[in-house]
């Protein structure tokens, strides 16, 4: 019944819920009695990944804020109905403040959302939005396209490889900006994509890893894959590789290229504070290098000083806001125009991408 | 189960009769060893046990709300046993469910997808049907083998489940995607219509559960009463007096797969048309793996599955519980879900054996190294 009501309520849009979270009082807060925070995420916490880098953005709430919060990870929760009834649970537990670390999660913790005003959800990598439910991403982006930079001046082979979790838009527009970042230093350069569908499956991982490195990709992308593997196998090989979210520098300390980290600490303080203020508003959170979540750390001491000055040039124009990896001309791969010549897409068209740039040679799964 | 003769060894020596007894008794017998095990766990990681113990194995009970999260659990688990157990009380062993599963949730979205706009009280009930059907078809794949070409239905039927998940991403990423979905493996939501109604306003227990109790009522006729049952348990007991009564091989693997088929076809049915309200990539949650513990936990008798797969439940809901409301890392709750199957094996294993010491042995041989 409770799914029911979603789907209802998602098919006539979100106007009724607009009502009952303006309506919904949120200063019917306990003062004294603790927040408590749950992030749910799909894979094992882990030492790396993304759901290890969604825990280590809490600990600076925990730090900040002490006993007036009480924070609970649950771990490898599996998308679905599972997920829906724990995430019900602890809501009913009486935590208010949701992470749901994950995609799968959106139609149950957007209907925990809707019926009760005075829980705030933050929800990774989704669309919807209502008063007290924010989806929010990483512009990853803007990091992949400064490794690409760094691939395109390291590979011998001119292509590039990247094993990637689902073909959805912020893992495509991941690897658009990565090759679009290689042809700027090499328009040559081609990128091969293995699309294992799994956010957790080290053996496929590995296979695929291997599998790009036999056709001659000699730097490695893992894309949004939670475990070691892939940087590991690329070690073994002697071949570069990086990956999201947090370093995975310690399982190759010889061709680790970087890693584009993410850190949600900003975002997270910032919400909680408005959530005890009771002034949080649910809103799309696309964060990036400016807002200090992205930022591209264990830069491998190969990459020559020539494109190590220039990253930084780029790096710095990404901060300020000055460049955009995607202001056209962007053609798309089947050749036709993908961004205008000057036109930088706005956030909600990078957010949609669903097409891939000329140089990546594997075609989008249909 | 005998070892070498002249070992200082006892043999297990099935017993004429298992008592009804010790048949009670062994759950609570594992039930109580695995408390004690886990408990004192939870000690060494210094949590608190009463706390999980309440969370784990009284809250479930506690409201309408959560029990109802037990039957919706148990349902999908119940009706997938119930079919497996007539093809493993024939010896046929079909481990494909979870692929039987998957291929009933795609035949019963197949309408909402394709008329997402359509309306009326049919739509449902022909979708539990097409799931069962799809289910029962997709079953039929490894009886053909299976009859055909004597290819062992365990891993025709098992690697048919592989097969059916990447049909499954195939029509998630392509043609079946939803196409205001922003690209994510997932269909569009079904239409009001296309979800079971649920029996109890508030919680998302419907229908198909009902349906459930009806079908393992006709398992318990089907197996106990028919001669169509007999014939099955027959072949399975003694293939060869099945095969000098005339009882013919081909048609007890037939019947057994499909009926598996058909039983896990409609819980994937009911489970995308029930609490999941659209295709999407993980419908499952290993219920067509986990519906073979149920069924020999139950005996592969059709009211021992009943019970098992409510256990079954409880123990799963329990679980997250624990974990959510009592802080216990998932690994903890594995472990005593773990310590609780493997306790109750061990104890109905000597419900229906028991121990022969060897009878030359000198006295000092119970204590010996095993």
């Amino acid at each position: 019944m409770l799914t029911n009501l979603t789907r209802r309520t998602l098919m006539q849009g979100l106007a009724a819920t607009g009502l009952a979270g303006a309506l919904g009082s949120r200063l019917a807060l306990a003062a004294d009695e603790p927040l408590g925070i749950t992030l749910v995420i799909p894979s094992p916490v882990g030492d790396v990944g993304w759901g290890h880098a969604l825990a280590a953005g809490l600990e600076p709430i925990k730090a900040a804020y002490g006993d007036k919060v009480k924070i609970t990870v649950l771990e490898s929760i599996a998308e679905g109905p599972d997920a829906d009834r724990i995430m019900t649970k602890t809501v009913a537990d009486g935590n208010k403040f949701l992470i749901a670390g994950s995609f799968g999660y959106q139609n149950g913790a957007l209907q925990i959302a809707r019926r009760d005003p005075s829980v705030t959800v933050l929800h990774a990598s989704g669309f919807q939005v209502a008063p007290n439910f924010s989806p929010f991403a990483a512009k990853y982006f803007q990091g992949t396209y400064l490794l690409g930079m760094a691939a395109a001046a390291l590979s011998k082979t001119g292509k590039l490889g990247s094993v990637s979790a689902f073909a959805i838009p912020e893992l495509i527009t991941s690897i658009n900006a990565f090759t679009l970042g290689a042809q700027s230093v090499n328009p040559d350069i081609e990128v091969s994509v293995v699309w294992v569908n799994s956010w957790f499956d080290p053996a496929k991982e590995q296979e695929a890893a291997k599998a790009l490195i036999a056709q001659k990709c000699d730097v490695i992308f893992s894309n949004a894959q939670d475990t070691p593997s892939v940087i590991a196998a690329c070690e073994e090989a002697g071949v570069y590789s990086f990956n999201l979210n947090s370093s995975m520098k310690k399982y190759a300390e010889k061709t680790y290229l970087g890693c584009v980290a993410t850190d949600w600490s900003p975002f997270f303080k910032a919400s909680v504070d408005a959530h005890l203020a009771g002034s949080f508003k649910g809103a799309n959170a696309f964060l990036g290098v400016s807002e200090q979540v992205v930022e591209v750390v264990d830069w491998n001491p190969d990459v020559p000083a020539d494109t190590m000055t220039k990253i930084k040039e780029i790096e710095a124009k990404i901060a300020d806001g000055s460049f955009s990896p995607f202001t056209g001309p962007v053609t798309k791969a089947d050749g036709t125009e993908g961004i205008a010549a000057g036109v930088t897409p706005a956030d909600p068209e990078i957010i949609a991408m669903d097409w891939h740039v000329k140089g990546v040679a594997t075609p989008l799964p249909k | 189960m005998s070892f070498a003769s002249g070992s200082l060894l006892p043999t297990m020596v099935r017993r004429e009769r298992a008592s009804l007894a010790a048949t009670v008794l062994a759950p609570v017998l594992a039930l109580l060893v695995a408390l004690i095990l886990n408990l004192s766990l939870y000690r060494l990681m210094g949590r608190d046990p009463v706390a999980i113990v309440y969370a784990m194995l009284l809250e479930p009970f506690m409201s309408w709300a959560s029990f109802s999260e037990v039957l919706l659990k148990a349902g999908p688990l119940l009706l997938i046993a119930q079919g497996l157990a007539i093809g493993f009380r024939a010896k046929v062993f079909n481990i494909g469910a979870e692929g039987q599963f998957i291929l009933g949730a795609i035949f019963a979205s197949a309408i909402p997808v394709y008329f997402p706009q359509a309306t009326g009280q049919w739509i449902w009930p022909a979708m539990l049907l097409f799931g069962a059907i799809g289910g029962a078809l997709w079953a039929s794949i490894t009886a053909f083998w299976r009859v055909r070409l004597n290819a062992n239905e365990i891993l025709v039927s098992l690697m048919l489940s592989l097969v059916a998940a990447q049909l499954l991403n195939y029509l998630l990423l392509g043609p079946w995607k939803d196409p205001n979905g922003f690209n994510f493996p997932q269909s569009v939501m079904f239409q009001y219509d296309a979800m079971v109604p649920t029996l109890i306003a508030g919680t998302r227990l419907n229908v198909s559960f009902l349906i459930t109790l009806v079908l393992s009522l006709a398992a318990f006729v089907f197996m106990q009463k028919s001669f169509s049952g007999y014939k099955l348990q027959v072949g399975g007991l003694a293939p060869r007096a099945a095969g000098y009564a005339g009882f013919k091989q081909g048609s007890a693997i037939w019947l057994s797969l499909l009926i598996g088929g058909f039983a896990a076809g409609l819980a994937g049915a009911a489970e995308v048309a029930g609490p999941i309200g659209q295709l999407q990539r993980s419908i499952s949650s290993g219920y067509g793996y986990a519906a073979i513990i149920v069924a020999y936990l139950g005996g592969l008798h059709p009211i021992g599955i009943v019970v098992s797969a409510l256990v079954m439940a409880v123990i799963y809901i329990g679980g997250d519980n624990a974990m959510v409301s009592a802080n216990l890392p998932i690994a903890a709750v594995r472990v005593f879900q773990g310590s609780l199957l493997l306790g109750y094996l061990i104890a109905i294993a000597f419900v229906r054996y028991r121990l022969e010491w060897p009878k030359t042995a000198p006295k000092a041989a119970d204590r010996s190294p095993s």
